[in-house]
């Protein structure tokens, strides 16, 4: 037969196909189709050969058969013939056009990711590609938006902001998000709206986890430079969540808030969370603030914002949790207690820091064995990776309890755990291998300061020396050492450990402290550099009961007894409401 | 559905299957009464089951009841039997009742009933995943283009030697539980909800809109708000208890919660009581779900437009959350839901007043 009557044929066929489509009978129509494609395969399995020009009716007939095949079989319901079918269009060369070629891909796409099937290539594709055939629909769908974004930016098809949507979906779903990040960043200028993208890629890099440079996109996006629009009230919260993670950035992050504040004043429903954020900013300021009387100023501001916030969002557990913490922090356990609970009920006991905040409030209150049967209680309700923090919990107040050999078998219990643990995981996330590790050294280092106070220098120096292969430059460590050095009476090594440890870190207030505590018994001009050190540890931490004491005693020593008395009460009165843990 | 002839040695593995299943209506009847007629004496109950919108409200009606889920209710029984029979049909039936077992457990979690029964079938799930998925997460490779592949080929020759995968984890390794641990509770219902998703081709229309029901009342959005804050109905979120699973039974709150209804007031406060923590783990299949239900081709119009409200209420309490990657993939999905069959541009959702941008470049590409 000669090219054109096959082209006839074909012609009636596609024309059949379509009136069967009209009346609804789809699945017959699709296998019209199938006819068509069959015939034009069979004859050119390879492929559109060279010779056929652009204006052949021939390709025509067939491109628009190929292009309402897979359609006829999703019209009629069958999404595993219908992927098939887009799948046989894209895989050989067909010669379709730039748009026809996207928009194929793009439906192929849209059907693999929100299809519900999971349908895999066919078993000869995966021998001859190896690994570089797909192995589940959500790589063959970002494989194929990859490459349509390729398309977009070397103008082949014009910008469709659907692709883009699409692979963020996709990219949210495996959690990629600095390599979602990168291809944000390639879009082309002019599409996306200065802020809007800046905002999108904020928000990638806060999700993969890189939060400075979340942070430094988002200052663009308020900068000097944007001033004469509207601000973008979803950045600037966006910048206020970041600030509050870094204590360092608390002032930046109260700007933020007060400025979201403002802006939501019109639009209740950011209202509760922008006071949320404001109240949990002030309380990090409060922490940075120099002088006492801003201290306690921000503090106070710091509770009440939070507690405006818990009466606008009735339902935010997040808010209560807050709360609690601030409380915590502030040394109002009643407060702390009430809303620690309160979260715990709101969430079903389903949070893990939930139930380590209150027991690190029940262990504040001096209740010690009342805080080990709540981290008996939450070992129960938690999963393997949880448990190993509660057990290091539980050994800490062990020892708080003066129980060493009981504290000595949690320990080793955890260790234990961590071995297993180690050696059963064959995958892990890099951030819980991380826990892992500095859980860990916590743990030989807990058991380093516990030895040492019973007098075993061995051990002591045993755990010690594991601690130290996990992190060499660890200002936990040399401290560690100091105070391993003090208690043999070697004081001039003690002091030198001290040093190593406030160099690496030099806000480092446990080794202040101890520092002072050993310059103190020098006596003579060591008191000055002790009473300067214990100062620093003070403003950086005005609740630490050890420095107070230590300041107590140089008072003494200097003959101040009334502002000794002071400190020695102050001292007294902060141990009564310290919890077993720090908080971070 | 194949209508070849089966093999004479295969008749006999189909049998035992149809007795199975009829040995499962049969209990079924036990529980619920009389069943449809249509189920009753099919030739293949199983699937008729599956289909059968009467047996399906019933049983929902059932499973939404005050005092449901205990250890002794029949219906969990039922369920966790049919489920343990190993007959993937069957398997199927039980799956289309996850969105309301999954719904009614996480409501009422907060209000320390007894819900061994829940319990039990969402264990069996768990269970039924951790051993298909013997120990490994699902992860996914990240194509790389440098490297050809079946659609495309690549501009630079490909690098022989180590390759490096860029692999991402989808859902992490699965440790078994025994019981339901609270803070584990998220990951034990999120794989259940995994597992219906991966069925979700075959699941009815009605379990769908109930999941899309349920997430409306899980994601807790003020309706209230949009009228000046009119929500301080005292209601408290811990007193989630008892009153309001009676407010929960047939039609009112539901069909409210279903569509995005501003009438405020009262009617928030009771959706509102339903919200519950959505950490990711829950929110990641919830989303997969919602997105099949919105974007999956060949979805009736009812099922897009629930979707959708799903959708504003995910993105409304990812806003919320302050959670990026939740914003980030409720946010494509409300523009994508948006842009649907428009062929009109619209205006973004949150923009600023510069608009030289997206609108601009998609007119100029539907002239070209």
């Amino acid at each position: 037969m000669s090219i054109h009557s096959v082209t006839l044929l074909i012609e009636a066929m596609l024309l059949k196909s379509k009136s069967l489509e009209e009346i609804g009978r789809f699945k017959d129509a699709a296998l019209e189709c199938k006819t068509i494609i069959d015939i034009v395969e069979s004859a050119w399995p390879h492929g559109i050969p060279e010779g056929i020009g652009d204006d052949s009716k021939l390709k025509e007939m067939f491109h628009k058969a190929l292009e309402l095949f897979p359609k006829l079989w999703m019209q009629a319901g069958f999404l595993e013939e219908a992927i098939a079918a887009y799948r046989r269009a894209l895989m050989k060369p067909w010669d379709l056009g730039f748009s026809r070629w996207a928009s194929l891909q793009k439906d192929l796409a849209v059907a693999l990711l929100y299809g519900g099937a999971e349908l895999s290539l066919p078993p000869h594709l995966q021998q001859l590609w190896g690994y570089a055939v797909p192995t589940s629909n959500i790589e063959e769908a970002i494989l194929l938006l990859l490459i349509l974004m390729r398309k977009v930016t070397f103008q082949e098809i014009s910008w469709d902001p659907e692709i883009m949507n699409h692979l963020i979906y996709g990219f949210s779903l495996t959690g990629q998000f600095e390599v979602l990040a990168g291809h944000v960043e390639q879009i082309l200028p002019g599409i996306y709206d200065r802020v809007e993208r800046w905002y999108v890629l904020a928000l990638c890099y806060h999700a993969a986890g890189l939060d400075d440079d979340a942070l430094n996109v988002v200052r663009k996006a308020l900068s000097y430079s944007e001033k004469k629009h509207k601000p973008h009230l979803p950045s600037v919260i966006l910048g206020a969540k970041l600030c509050c993670k870094r204590p360092l950035h608390a002032w930046e992050g109260a700007k933020y808030a007060m400025k979201a504040n403002e802006i939501s004043q019109n639009q209740k429903h950011f209202l509760g969370v922008t006071n949320h954020l404001l109240g949990v900013c002030y309380g990090n300021c409060a922490r940075l603030s120099v002088s006492d009387s801003q201290r306690l100023k921000l503090q106070n501001e710091s509770l009440k914002t939070l507690q405006h916030a818990a009466n606008i969002e009735k339902n935010d557990s997040e808010v209560v949790y807050s709360l609690a913490r601030e409380s915590t922090m502030q040394r109002n356990l009643h407060i702390a207690l009430e809303n620690a609970t309160k979260y715990l009920d709101m969430v079903a006991g389903s949070s893990v820091r939930g139930w380590k905040l209150l027991a690190l409030i029940v262990s504040a209150e001096q209740n010690l064995r009342e805080a080990e049967a709540i981290v008996d209680l939450a070992m129960y309700e938690s999963g393997a990776m949880d448990q190993l923090e509660f057990l290091r919990l539980k050994a800490l107040l062990q020892v708080a309890q003066e129980q060493p050999k009981n504290a000595i078998e949690t320990y080793k219990n955890l260790l234990a755990m961590v071995k297993a643990w180690k050696e059963l995981q064959k995958w892990s996330l890099s951030s819980e291998v991380k826990a892992v590790k500095d859980l860990e050294m916590e743990a030989w280092l807990d058991l380093a300061s516990l030895y040492t106070k019973l007098g075993s220098w061995n051990d002591s120096y045993v755990c010690l020396d594991k601690a130290k292969t996990f992190e060499l430059f660890s200002p936990k460590c040399w401290h560690s050492k100091g105070k391993l050095l003090e208690a043999q009476s070697k004081q001039q090594e003690a002091l030198i450990a001290l040093l190593v440890s406030l160099s690496i870190e030099p806000d480092y207030v446990p080794s202040m402290v101890s520092m002072a505590a050993i310059l103190r018994t020098r006596g003579g001009k060591s008191l000055a550099t002790a009473r300067s050190l214990l100062m620093n540890a003070l403003r950086l931490e005005p609740t630490n009961h050890e420095a107070w004491m230590n300041l107590g005693f140089i008072s003494k020593a200097e003959g101040s007894l009334h502002q000794a008395a002071d400190c020695f009460q102050a001292a007294y009165e902060l141990r009564q409401s310290t919890p077993v843990q720090n908080f971070v | 559905m194949s209508a070849d002839p089966v093999a004479p040695a295969e008749s006999s593995a189909f049998w035992q299957s149809v007795q199975r299943a009829q040995a499962a209506v049969q209990s079924l009847s036990l529980i619920l009464g009389s069943l449809p007629d249509a189920v009753a004496s099919s030739e293949n109950p199983a699937a008729a089951l599956l289909n059968d919108e009467a047996v399906a409200r019933q049983v929902s009606i059932r499973l939404r009841r005050p005092g449901s889920g205990a250890g002794d209710d029949n219906l969990c029984r039922w369920l966790y039997d049919t489920f343990q029979s190993n007959d993937p049909d069957l398997q199927l039936v039980v799956l289309t009742f996850t969105p309301t077992i999954a719904g009614v457990y996480l409501s009422r979690a907060i209000s320390r009933e007894p819900l061994a029964g829940f319990e039990a079938v969402l264990l069996a799930l768990y269970a039924y995943e951790t051993v298909i998925r013997g120990g490994d997460p699902e992860t996914v490779i990240l194509p790389n283009l440098a490297n050809p592949s079946v659609y495309h080929e690549a501009k630079a020759p490909p690098k022989k030697g180590a390759m490096e995968l860029n692999i991402a984890v989808v859902s992490p390794a699965l440790e078994p539980y025994g019981t339901v641990r609270s803070t584990k509770r998220a990951r034990i219902v999120g794989v259940a909800l995994e597992l219906y998703y991966s069925k979700i081709s075959s699941m009815p229309l009605s379990s769908k809109l109930a999941f899309c029901e349920f997430c409306m009342v899980w994601a807790g959005q003020d309706i209230g708000t949009e009228n000046d804050g009119k929500e301080e109905g005292g209601e408290k979120t811990a007193a989630v208890g008892a009153d309001e699973n009676g407010g929960k039974d047939e039609g009112e709150v539901k069909a409210k919660a279903a569509s995005v209804d501003k009438n405020g007031g009262k009617e928030a406060g009771e959706v509102k009581a339903g919200r519950i923590p959505l950490p990711w783990e829950l929110f990641q299949p919830i989303v997969m779900i919602v997105g099949h239900c919105l974007l999956g081709p060949a979805n009736p119009e009812e099922l897009r437009t629930t979707a959708y409200s799903v959708v504003e209420g995910l993105h409304w309490r990812a806003t919320h959350d302050m959670n990026p990657q939740e914003i980030l993939a409720t946010r494509s999905l409300l523009r994508l839901g948006k842009m649907g069959d428009d062929t009109i541009a619209e205006p973004q959702i949150s923009t600023s007043s510069d608009d030289y941008s997206e609108e601009a470049l998609k007119m100029k590409a539907r002239l070209t």
